[in-house]
């Protein structure tokens, strides 16, 4: 059988084996270890771009939310400032309103006691006239002649006064 | 464009291609071997069969098991690398993107850590030595001729090494190289440069030694075993006391240490040394010196 020594040294053998080593390792290089060191520098890139996009959006939303706090702060003081404003005015208003009417209905009231009086007033002249009348009547029927009513008004308002006095006694 | 496929999952037709193209060199060795190699009859230790000799000077180019089974291993390897990288993408979509990803981070972090890191780009060197040693023993569970028990084999990588060695040792220039030899004493000079010389040979020695042994103790425990089983169950009758019962199962758990756990082991070993000798041949600290001391003189001589 055609076979090598246990130990047995060739110069080729030798040369083709190192050869193979330094073949495996340039297959190795460029088939394994290039690409994926490529995809690794890829990705590498790609996630410091994604940190830098994220460190920049990061920012912006904190200068915006800043804006955003102030502008709610400038806001609330804001309705503050109206709500406050709205209630002085409305209590001036409600005061206004009260004080109108109150004085309206004072003077209604006013109004009212002197048409009361003055209706009061027609209804003593109208009573005393008539009161006059009837007086002069009786008087003419029990003297049997004519008075002159206006000679004798004197006497008979101050006969009516004198009524009128019983009468305010008596109440 | 017509020829560019949608980018997304890589075509299972080219995928299959390729694991045909890692499966089809190792089921080429076997059927060589089974049409090509006479089967050895009894306890036989030889070494790999001669296919043919190339008449070439200085005792001609045998081209032997061990060649063919190399070339085999390293077609299947490539193969296997095409088929780790293909459809690499930035998001990680498949399981071979994390194996080739971890192969290579490995790899590096190995020689990084042990040889520092100028030496990163030994990664791809590390890597193929690791793969080539380890695939080449391992070609002995295929029933194959494993390259690493023949001492051609490992001694071409300890040549390469040893090439290595003394190139990182010459990067401080041949005087500085020479000098190294007569330190710490000049007397040590001759232990020196035979320790030098022990390097490589020690290496390859170790590998071939360790890989070799398991095959012979394979084939010896296996011949002792069928005597064995001739002996105690030769009295079966008719065909069940020639079939030889104890040689079933028995191997297997030697083969795992001998085979999966040693050829492993001796690859790392022969990584390992390889990466402490080039990375200690090194002389980085007078290298950095001698480098700052050659820009200052350049700044000089510009400023001049």
């Amino acid at each position: 059988m055609q076979t090598l020594e246990i130990i047995s040294i060739n110069f080729w053998n030798v040369l083709i084996s190192l050869c193979n080593l330094l073949l495996l390792f340039l297959m190795f290089k460029h088939f394994l270890y290039q690409p994926v060191k490529k995809m690794l520098a890829q990705r590498q890139a790609t996630i410091d771009l994604q940190y830098e996009q994220a460190e920049t959006a990061k920012s912006e939303a904190l200068a915006m939310k800043e804006s955003w706090e102030e502008k709610m702060t400038t806001a609330r003081t804001e309705a503050d400032g109206i709500l406050e404003n709205a209630v002085k005015s409305a209590n001036v208003q409600s005061r206004e309103i009260l004080d109108q009417t109150r004085e309206r209905a004072a003077r209604m009231i006013t109004r009212a006691q002197e048409e009361a009086a003055s209706e009061r007033r027609k209804a003593e002249q109208e009573i005393k006239d008539q009161i006059a009348d009837v007086s002069v009547a009786l008087a003419e029927k029990m003297i049997g002649r004519e008075l002159n009513a206006d000679d004798h008004s004197e006497l008979i308002d101050s006969f009516i006064s004198e009524i009128g006095e019983d009468d305010e006694g008596d109440k | 464009m017509k020829h560019t496929r949608p980018t997304g999952r890589p075509s299972k037709a080219v995928d299959a291609l390729l694991l045909l193209g890692m499966l089809l060199p190792i089921a080429a060795g076997i059927a060589l071997k089974v049409l090509l190699v006479p089967a050895s009859e009894g306890i036989e230790i030889t070494g790999a069969y001669i296919f043919f000799t190339l008449p070439l000077p200085l005792g001609g180019l045998p081209i032997t098991e061990t060649q063919v089974n190399s070339w085999l291993v390293m077609l299947s390897l490539l193969f296997l690398c095409l088929y780790l990288t293909r459809g690499l993408s930035e998001k990680a979509q498949t399981k071979r993107q994390h194996v080739a990803e971890w192969i290579v981070e490995q790899t590096e972090g190995l020689v990084t850590s042990n040889m520092g890191e100028y030496f990163a780009g030994f990664a791809p060197f590390i890597g193929a030595m690791l793969a080539l040693s380890a695939f080449s023993s391992l070609l002995s569970l295929t029933g194959l001729f494993p390259p690493t028990s023949d001492i051609n084999v490992t001694g071409g990588w300890a040549i390469l090494v040893f090439i290595l060695i003394t190139y990182y040792k010459m990067k401080c220039g041949p005087v500085h190289y020479l000098k190294s030899f007569a330190e710490p004493v000049a007397f040590l000079t001759p232990l020196n440069v035979i320790s030098e010389i022990a390097t490589p040979v020690s290496m390859a020695f170790r590998h071939y030694g360790n890989v070799l042994s398991g095959s012979v103790i394979s084939v010896l425990v296996a011949a002792a075993l069928q005597g064995l089983s001739q002996i105690i169950l030769g009295r079966l009758p008719g065909i069940l006391g020639e079939v030889p019962w104890l040689r079933i199962g028995i191997p297997a758990v030697l083969s795992v240490y001998f085979d999966l756990f040693s050829g492993c082991l001796q690859a790392f070993i022969f990584a390992m040394l390889t990466m402490l000798y080039v990375g200690g041949a090194f002389p980085a600290e007078d290298y950095f010196k001698k480098q700052e001391k050659k820009k200052a003189k350049r700044l000089q001589t510009n400023n001049n």
